[in-house]
């Protein structure tokens, strides 16, 4: 479990760094003059968090397998998309027809967020995972010399 | 049969090479008997028992309420739990990498990411084994130079 929570929190830090950006680039496309306030840096931490429960309610202590990760992670995937939609329109009583593009460009943000967060992670692990192989060779060498 | 000793310098690998004519019966048994000094595990295959070298295990998994031994071609079931595999291979080269595997390390060629936060080490018959995150802290300080 501590494991999980260590990597559900870098996958959060992860995730508010690419809100921030997201953020930034849905504004400047859907909505360049509106302003904010200084509520506005409070936004990506709290999607960030919203991102992060899926991953901490889906913990398995079981040895998932690929096939199992797969599905569990696109499960995952979608949960985040709902929330996140029901989080930032969810005040409105009637969805207007001009906020579907809105909301589209929220759900493919997340998507896009949640794939990178993966690539990132895994790209941290790449460099773990060398390091080990590194390290395992150093160990045979060692091993085979006794 | 001559047998002939040679010392070589520290750095250098020890090995024993055997000269024969043809591989017989007899070369077989020096051959066990040599791998017997490195250790080794008994495993049954179809209600047979047998001496497996420890060099030779892959790996060893626990799979319900019993444990195979894994080698390149063969499987062998044992009687032991894994938890008392992985204490007494500990100080032989093995390590537990997850709820259900204790691994030889010297059988392990790479080791690569995996989905979901885990690894997967890859083995020389090109098998592939999960390294659960919870054990990949005490893997490295193995690695690292601890008990070798």
């Amino acid at each position: 479990m501590r494991e999980h929570l260590r990597t559900q929190l870098a996958s959060f830090f992860i995730s508010v760094t690419l809100i921030n950006l997201a953020m930034l680039i849905l504004g400047c496309l859907l909505e360049p003059d509106l302003e904010f306030g200084y509520s506005a840096f409070a936004y990506p931490l709290i999607y960030g968090v919203i991102g992060s429960l899926p991953g901490l309610v889906m913990y398995s202590k079981k040895e998932l397998t690929m096939k199992q990760t797969i599905i569990r992670e696109i499960i995952q995937m979608l949960l985040i998309v709902v929330l996140i939609i029901a989080f930032m329109f969810g005040r409105f009583k009637n969805i207007e027809y001009d906020m579907v593009p809105q909301i589209i460009a929220v759900a493919v943000s997340v998507m896009v967020i949640y794939v990178l967060v993966h690539v990132f992670g895994w790209l941290i692990d790449l460099k773990t995972a060398n390091k080990m192989t590194e390290d395992l060779k150093k160990y045979q060498a060692r091993a085979s010399g006794e | 049969m001559e047998i002939t000793v040679k010392k070589i310098g520290e750095t250098e690998k020890e090995y024993i090479e055997i000269g024969c004519h043809r591989k017989d019966e007899r070369i077989d048994e020096i051959v066990r008997f040599i791998r017997s000094r490195e250790g080794i595990l008994k495993g049954t295959k179809e209600d047979r028992q047998y001496s497996i070298a420890l060099p030779d295990i892959l790996y060893i998994e626990a799979v319900d309420e019993k444990t195979f031994i894994y080698l390149e071609k063969d499987c062998y079931e044992s009687g032991r739990r894994l938890y008392e595999f992985e204490e007494a291979l500990a100080s032989r080269n093995f390590a537990r990498i997850s709820k259900s595997v204790v691994v030889n390390l010297m059988k392990i060629t790479s080791i690569k990411p995996s989905l979901n936060g885990r690894f997967s080490c890859v083995l020389t018959n090109g098998e592939q084994v999960i390294i659960s995150r919870k054990y990949v802290p005490d893997i490295r300080e193995k690695l690292k130079g601890g008990a070798v």
